[in-house]
């Protein structure tokens, strides 16, 4: 797997003072107030081999997610549980900021704010996938690639993450004589909730969702909250160095909520899921 | 430009992609064209064109290539303790050296290189010097260049340059007259628009995208026209009424006449 290193984008002075111009009068340089998100686009089953797959495009950021799913051994203390692991890496070709090359610190935090989302919101009944406990289980492998880096990878990244798995089909393995077999047949795969995860920055005093690159360039502070689908936080994320005011994280909190619910029944209703 | 200045030996232009064979025969290579044999083949996308000093290809799309006095539009990315970094939207960062500013007897250790030209500043600069081996060296000793203090800041193609300055920068006088702007264009796609108001600017910037998106139409002009709301009346005075162009925009008219040529083939 090829993996990527980013370098710093420098934002013109003439650029920041635009967008300082903007929200002075609470729009952003892309007209969006602060709280709108960019128009979110899902396509699925891009890739016919995997188990389930999505395209998802956040404005001009732009992620590949594929599932693909084997049987393993458990993870080491979750015997009773099947393994998943999602990864991430954004190729050269996103940005002229990629290179290639080991992942950097923002590639590992970027599979890891994701995979908690999903892990911890427990969107896959991780126990029904179990062949036989503590020996055999079914690993489900997420790969997310990055074609296109425009700001927000996290929710870009996110969102193709839910949308393959909710649009998946497990094979159906079975133990004959002591292997594994694969039957040939498919199955549901076993969803709970559907995670959504939201990031917000802030740039001076105020705090706007879903960062494009250039305004990720300019903020202090970053921070994404997951919610599931009744609404309540399962993942958090504090990223870059600034901090946040009590009251911009209810802000940040609430917007995660509420806007979360909108997407969700965007997500839901590009997948068809449950139809 | 009419049709009788042009050369008295036929100009034969076609499409052409990376690779194409332009012509057969003994002709030089000029710009974007390599010879393999008897052959000359195109080594961009654009417009060949064979005349009688050789054969050339006119981009249609691409990244800027530096060429020597051209001015361009650039952002300090870096310094070190003799000279800036500057991205000029280009395959290659050329360099600003820090005498060039400060002098010969500038010093490292007394002159304050941020202070004058910090990480993030936009400058016009010339091009010094390029020849591929080494990144191309930039200049501010003339009038004119130096840091752009205020301004709203554009990307287009570098290939659409030529088409946004128009005949004798017809379309970008076009332009600045109706949304009462100022618009600084640099060779490799960088342009900045002051305005006195922020509606000027606006239009000015949307007239500036039309241009981009629809370079290769016909009429363009009168498109611009239309949505600048500028009488047709205007269009035979617009050259004379014209406030002084600033050299840089002279300079860049000059130096894209050889492209208009083409333009005028197209419309043919």
């Amino acid at each position: 797997m090829s993996s990527s290193r980013r370098s710093a984008i420098i934002v013109e002075h003439l650029r920041k003072q635009q967008m300082w111009d903007a929200i002075s009068k609470s729009k952003r340089l892309d007209g969006r107030d602060f709280g709108e998100l960019r128009p979110l686009e899902i396509e699925l089953d891009i890739i016919k081999k995997a188990n389930g797959s999505a395209r998802v495009k956040l404005g001009d950021t732009e992620v590949i997610a594929g599932v693909k799913v084997e049987t393993g051994e458990p993870f080491e203390g979750l015997e009773n549980k099947g393994a998943l692991i999602v990864s991430a890496e954004v190729l050269p070709v996103a940005s002229p900021h990629v290179e290639p090359g080991p992942p950097d610190e923002e590639t590992v935090e970027l599979a890891r704010v994701v995979d908690r989302g999903i892990r911890e919101s427990e969107m896959i009944d991780l126990e029904k996938l179990v062949l036989v406990p503590g020996k055999v289980v079914y690993t489900v492998f997420v790969d997310c690639s990055v074609i296109n880096a425009d700001g927000n990878l996290f929710d870009a990244t996110s969102y193709a993450v839910v949308s393959a798995l909710l649009s998946s089909k497990l094979p159906v393995f079975e133990m004959q004589d002591g292997k594994v077999t694969d039957t040939g047949r498919t199955q549901e795969t076993p969803i709970t909730t559907i995670p959504v995860s939201l990031t917000a920055v802030r740039i001076g005093d105020v705090v706007l969702v879903d960062p494009t690159a250039e305004e990720e360039a300019c903020m202090d502070a970053r921070i994404t909250i997951t919610t599931n689908s009744k609404g309540e936080f399962c993942a958090l994320q504090k990223g870059h160095t600034g901090s946040f005011t009590i009251d911009q994280i209810k802000k940040a909190a609430e917007a995660s909520r509420v806007k979360g619910e909108e997407i969700r029944a965007k997500i839901v209703e590009l997948t068809g899921y449950g139809k | 430009m009419d049709g009788e200045q042009l050369p008295m030996q036929e100009i034969r232009r076609k499409y052409v992609i990376p690779g194409d064979k332009i012509i057969e025969g003994n002709f030089r290579p000029l710009s974007n064209v390599i010879r393999s044999g008897n052959m000359l083949i195109a080594t961009r996308i654009g417009i060949a064109e064979v005349g009688r000093d050789g054969a050339k290809v006119i981009p249609l799309s691409g990244v800027y290539i530096p060429r020597v006095n051209d001015l361009v539009i650039g952002k300090i990315i870096d310094h070190s303790s003799l000279s800036w970094e500057v991205d000029i939207n280009s395959c290659f960062s050329a360099h600003l050296p820090a005498q060039d500013v400060f002098g010969r007897d500038f010093s490292p250790a007394r002159d304050d290189m941020s202070k004058h030209l910090a990480i993030g500043d936009m400058i016009t600069a010339r091009i010094l010097a390029f020849d591929r081996t080494r990144d191309p060296m930039l200049t501010l000793q003339e009038k004119d260049l130096g840091k752009i203090p205020r301004g709203e800041l554009l990307k287009i193609s570098a290939t659409r340059v030529p088409r946004l300055i128009g005949k004798r920068g017809s379309m970008i006088q076009t332009i600045e007259q109706a949304t009462q702007t100022r618009v600084l264009i640099g060779q490799n796609g960088i342009v900045v628009v002051t305005g006195r108001n922020s509606e000027g600017t606006k239009l000015a910037v949307r007239a500036i995208r039309m241009v981009e998106e629809e370079a290769h139409t016909a009429n363009l002009t009168q498109k611009i026209r239309a949505l600048l709301n500028v009488p047709e009346t205007t269009q035979e005075q617009a050259p004379n009424t014209a406030p002084p162009k600033s050299q840089e925009v002279e300079t860049a008219i000059e130096e894209v006449e050889e492209e208009l040529e083409v333009e005028k083939g197209e419309k043919l």
